[in-house]
């Protein structure tokens, strides 16, 4: 420091030297160049097998007092049909105590050393300080020979699951992912399975007690010891926890692989209120670990899609500024691998996204990449494989790699040379066999708006809509049949609730009716609200809800004005809001569905509730749009559904109201049960009672 | 990289302490160099001591807005070339934004320390801020927004939540700011913004990895010597965020299934003692199976699928984060009280001595495999000197949280994790809009 700042002193006093300085400056146009290339070290891992056939690899890192077990199965995945989701939710339920843990013991006893401790159906990964080594490796070895699976426990992950498969419907990715499964390797095939509420709703305790006995054992399994450990103690510390683990054959499994669609095809999954469409170009490869094709086939990808460097990323996110991010990837599988680029982009630019990604495929195609472009990619494989050694089970893995895949003992020695000979030529001849623009899914989620542009990238000009599971999205209405029309739907209706057709006698039957009280119990998230509305002929209107004595909110409308009072304080309508409490008050605004300004139409006979109803679209003066069921047995209106405007809650939303339990009153059925949905808010109201004529003064609508 | 040499086995010191070196240019540039040679990797950093804080409220989203704009090229280095200059040199990049900091990096193979260094010092020294690099990282920013905010399920809960939570201090915003600022924005105000903030003397450059200390001085005195320091006032608010005594609630519809709730209570800034406390509070409830808001909230009462607490560390007083997102058919008032509860059982009890040991352990562990690679070391070093004064913290901030009792957990548990002390958002599912 004193060295520094008499330094800084001298250039200030002696100032002539800046002067010469200038002279030798820097010439910042010149780009350091590397200094000698480093050493890597791979280090080779220590392997003994134990009798009961686990192989054990052990790789000393003394750089941290730290030590980690991983344990991983190699066993062929299995079809879990009806019961998807066992298998995982099986290696969930190893971390729920064994007979010499409860649960609780277990965890407290994880947490109480500082350790993770991670469990799933194909391994556990385990790791702590050094000084706690061996009680972490004692619990594993619980885990796997001692496994108490329980009833109560495997309810708990099922609820938990069955939340999960729930919240990932709004996400782009799950839905994605789920479709890109289902259309790659079709559902009989164990990649292609999806968990559903009802597959998991479905899983016995007996399938996952089956699995766990049937699959996790010794003999198929690989150990990596990790970290600040030798050779000399790791060996004694295994042997002790897991030597007497008991051996098992495991039954094999196999499975036709999946084949690249003949034609390439567009498969749409529509998402409300999405802003962004996840654009992935996927199809499945037959290309497994140990084929020679591999390195190059990296390398392949990583000049399509591999980084901030690729091609895609470079078009569409730095040329176009169409998304955060663009990539790809090329994948190997024992059973089936596939290729994979994304990425999410605006609404707007869907179709243009795609345009490019297709561009860029089939440039793979048609040309060789440049000699530069494949040097720096090799470069950046050579030091993100440099990089990758830092984590000392990388080596770990290496070693469990070449068990695993049969792949030659030298093939992570000799990785960096094999990348190195990569030529042009190669890229150009793997292009060939793996890039298949012609052949593939375009799967995008997204707003359905831009479904339509996407129709070109189909060889079928035809874009196939599915749903967040990857099932064909059916649509569920059908036609009308011939000679029903909106105004037989809606006379039907009147004569079924009105007991008589509209003319003159309804007429006069109804204009008796002056007022109509009616009583309501609503429950709202298990609180139950009071709800009184009072309508007056011909068109006064008034709604009160109160929670026991205390008015939580008032609507009124006397004819003309209207007004909403509460909590929140008070409003006057005013624009829509009043313009459809006017249609809405009329008290038999039913009768009167021709005078009402609304546009209808049928758009056909839709399932309900196990029953069928005629669906209509009725559009208001203003444009506004109500969907209308009514049911085509009984006549009476079952369903309403509406758009409402609240910027607070995010703009337009629904709100719907299902009507049942129709009962005679003075002549006339009306719904006993009304189901109000809005937003999250369902408010379920049961009428208590109705009277008419009760002689309502006016005040009551002011 | 076309030598390549195998041994057997990784032989390497058993090293528990971290050993730096530290040094200020004259310019004003804070330098820092930790040596290892265990892997053939040099991890080349930069911390800009300028957040979302630093910037003008009617101007939000500016430091993040120029971890993107940065990448774009130097009076030496043209458009879109920063990046593949670095992974074809067989490196990695990146750079994060929070609301105190800015943190670029490369991860570099050890022979290109001397690139890593000159690339940092072009964007130190004369980075390109122009239209064309303005407009391009304008639209990406604009998809970064809706990937991560917008399209993502709760993903608008942090702005939400801090808008709420701070009505003075700049911490209101996050950092990705507003687009209609970064769109109103003229080509002067990203440039003076530059020259404020983007200057040795509000640099700290970490380097950790197989280097050769001597050599990489040189470099150091050669690339970033010259630059000249900073001499724009630089906006540091010391505007103090009232102490509340009002809860503020609300409610967020959004494209989501499963009712959440978040919480934000006030906390200390990150370099206080009590900041520490808070950390083991919030350690004590969400860490690990055992811990108390896992066991109960999420085992024994199933009313969340998940739940965690977080201390969310920042210079100047800040918030600790609770959230929950309830499992299926539970409500999220009755989540809000299970977590209410937890939180009251700490007010009201000491904790057991053997709980308290488990979080020392804990403790004990993280600050251990925390040191595990060198970008995290160098980030470590930065941090501390930075925020802290004192780089040496990688080594002994552990006896920071040994200084914590049982009672001040119990006491930080009064003192700041009050009802009236916290905003309260409640997240429910959206309504969804008519076919």
């Amino acid at each position: 420091m004193k060295n520094i700042l008499s330094i800084a002193i001298a250039s200030l006093i002696i100032g002539g030297a800046a002067q010469a300085q200038k002279s030798t400056k820097l010439d910042r146009s010149i780009r350091p160049k590397a200094t000698a290339a480093p050493v890597i070290n791979l280090g080779t891992p220590q392997t003994f097998t134990l009798d009961n056939g686990l192989q054990v690899f052990v790789v000393e890192n003394h750089k941290l007092p730290q030590v980690s077990f991983s344990l991983s199965f190699d066993n062929d995945p299995v079809l879990e049909e009806e019961m998807k989701g066992y298998v995982d939710i099986t290696g969930e339920l190893m971390r729920t105590g064994t007979k010499n843990r409860t649960k609780d013991q277990l965890n407290e006893q994880i947490d109480f050393i500082g350790a993770s401790f991670h469990t799933g159906s194909s391994g556990i990964y385990a790791s702590s300080l050094k000084k706690h080594q061996e009680k972490i490796l004692e619990i594993m070895s619980d885990v796997l020979m001692n496994p108490n699976f329980k009833q109560e426990e495997l309810d708990k992950i099922k609820k938990q699951t069955i939340s999960g498969i729930q919240t990932s419907k709004d996400s782009p990715d799950a839905i994605a992912g789920n479709v890109i499964s289902s259309l790659l390797y079709g559902k009989k095939h164990p990649y292609g399975e999806i968990s559903t509420e009802k597959s998991v709703e479905s899983i016995t305790l007996e399938k996952c007690n089956l699995y766990f006995n049937t699959y996790m054992k010794p003999n198929i399994a690989y150990l990596a010891v990790v970290g600040d450990i030798t050779l000399a103690e790791a060996k004694p510390l295994v042997e002790k926890y897991l030597a007497s683990w008991q051996k098992a054959e495991v039954p094999i499994h196999k499975y036709k692989a999946p084949l690249a669609p003949e034609k390439t095809q567009v498969a749409f999954v529509h998402k409300d209120g999405s802003t962004q469409s996840l654009i992935n170009i996927s199809y499945p490869l037959n290309l497994k670990n140990n084929n020679p094709d591999l390195i190059k086939a990296k390398v392949l990808s990583s000049i399509l899609g591999g980084g901030s460097t690729s091609r895609l990323f470079l078009n569409i996110r730095e040329k176009h500024g169409y998304t955060y991010g663009a990539y790809s990837s090329i994948t190997p599988d024992e059973l089936i691998g596939s290729f994979n680029a994304s990425a999410k982009v605006r609404n707007e630019v869907t179709d243009s996204a795609v345009i490019q990604f297709m561009y860029e495929l089939r440039r793979l195609l048609t040309e060789k990449v440049t000699e530069t472009e494949l040097q720096d990619i090799k470069n950046y494989m050579t030091g993100t494989f440099a990089y990758s050694l830092q984590d000392p089970q990388t080596i770990a893995n290496f070693a469990i790699n070449i068990a695993k895949y049969r792949l030659p003992s030298d093939y992570y020695s000799t990785y960096l040379k094999k990348i190195s000979e990569v030529t042009v030529d190669d890229i150009k001849a793997v292009a060939e066999k793996y890039i298949k623009p012609e052949n593939a899914y375009i799967v995008v989620v997204g707003d359905k708006s831009v479904s339509e542009k996407l129709l070109p990238f189909d060889a079928d000009n035809k874009v196939n809509f599915y749903d967040n599971f990857g099932n064909d999205y059916v649509e569920a209405l059908k036609p009308a049949p011939d000679g029903i029309t909106y105004k037989t739907i809606l006379e039907n209706a009147i004569k079924a609730k009105y007991g008589m057709p509209s003319g003159k006698a309804l007429t006069k039957k109804l204009s008796k009716i002056k007022d109509i009280t009616t009583k309501m119990n609503a429950s709202i998230q298990g609180q139950t609200i009071g709800v009184t509305k009072y309508q007056k002929a011909p068109n006064k209107f008034s709604m009160v809800m109160s929670m026991g004595s205390m008015v939580i909110q008032k609507q009124t409308f006397d004819g003309t004005v209207g007004k909403v009072s509460g909590m929140q304080g008070n409003k006057t309508m005013e624009g829509k809001e009043l313009d459809e409490m006017k249609l809405n008050a009329v008290m038999f605004a039913d009768l009167e569905y021709d005078k009402s300004g609304y546009k209808y139409t049928v758009l056909g006979v839709e399932p309900l509730d196990g029953k069928e109803a005629y669906k209509i679209e009725k559009i208001s003066a203003s444009g506004d749009k109500v969907f209308d069921w009514y049911d085509v047995a009984t006549g009476f209106q079952v369903k309403t559904v509406s758009t409402e405007t609240n910027e607070e809650m995010g703009g337009d939303f629904t709100v719907t109201g299902i009507f049942s339990d129709y009962k005679d009153v003075n002549g006339i059925k009306l719904p006993y049960k009304i189901i109000q949905i809005f937003g999250p808010q369902s408010l379920d109201m049961e009428v208590t009672s109705i009277e008419m004529n009760t002689k309502l003064g006016d005040d009551i609508f002011k | 990289m076309s030598a390549v040499l195998f041994s057997i086995a990784i032989a390497a010191q058993a090293q528990n302490k971290i050993e730096f070196e530290q040094y200020k240019l004259k310019n004003g540039l804070n330098v820092i160099l930790h040596e290892d040679h265990s892997t053939p990797i040099v991890a080349v950093t930069v911390l800009y001591h300028v957040g979302s804080k630093n910037e003008d409220p009617n101007r939000t989203g500016f430091a993040h807005f120029f971890e993107h704009l940065l990448f774009e090229g130097s009076e030496n280095i043209k458009r879109g070339e920063y990046m593949k200059i670095v992974q074809s040199n067989g490196g990695i990049l990146n750079a994060n934004t929070s609301f105190d900091r800015t943190f670029y990096f490369e991860i570099l193979p050890s022979n290109q320390a001397e690139l890593g260094l000159w690339l940092e010092s072009e964007r130190m020294l004369h980075a390109i801020i122009d239209e064309t690099g303005v407009e391009t990282q304008r639209e990406v920013v604009k998809e970064e927004y809706r990937q991560r905010f917008d399209n993502q399920p709760y993903g608008t809960f942090l702005p939400k939540l801090c808008e709420r939570a701070f009505q003075d201090h700049p911490y209101r915003w996050i950092t990705i700011g507003s687009l209609e600022h970064l769109n109103q924005a003229k080509i002067e105000e990203f440039r003076e913004f530059y020259k404020t903030y983007y200057v040795p003397n509000n640099a700290t450059l970490s380097i950790a990895g197989d280097i050769n200390k001597p050599q990489v001085k040189k470099w150091i005195e050669k690339y970033f010597s010259d630059i000249p320091v900073g001499t724009k006032p630089m906006n540091r608010p010391t505007v103090k965020e009232p102490i509340k005594y009002k809860e503020v609630r609300d409610t967020v519809y959004d494209n989501i299934q499963l009712p959440a709730v978040m919480m934000g209570y006030h906390t200390p800034a990150q370099n206080t003692p009590d900041a520490y406390a808070v950390s083991m509070l919030a350690q004590l409830l969400s860490q690990g199976k055992s811990s108390r808001m896992q066991k109960s909230i999420v085992d024994q009462q199933q009313k969340a699928i998940f739940v965690g607490a977080f201390p969310f560390p920042t210079e100047d007083p800040g918030l600790a984060i609770m959230f929950g997102v309830t499992n299926m058919g539970v409500s999220v008032i009755d989540l809000e009280k299970s977590i209410n509860e937890e939180i009251e059982k700490v007010q009201k009890e000491l904790i057991s001595e053997e709980e308290f040991q488990k979080l020392k352990n804990q403790i004990e562990s993280e600050m251990i495999t925390g040191n595990a690679k060198v970008e995290g070391i160098a980030e470590s070093l930065a941090n501390y000197f930075v925020y802290f004064g004192d780089a040496n913290l990688v080594n002994t901030e552990i006896e920071r949280y040994m200084k914590v009792t049982r009672e001040d957990i119990k006491r930080v548990a009064n003192e700041y994790f009050r009802k009236d002390n916290r905003v309260v958002l409640h997240y429910l599912p959206k309504p969804q809009p008519t076919n």
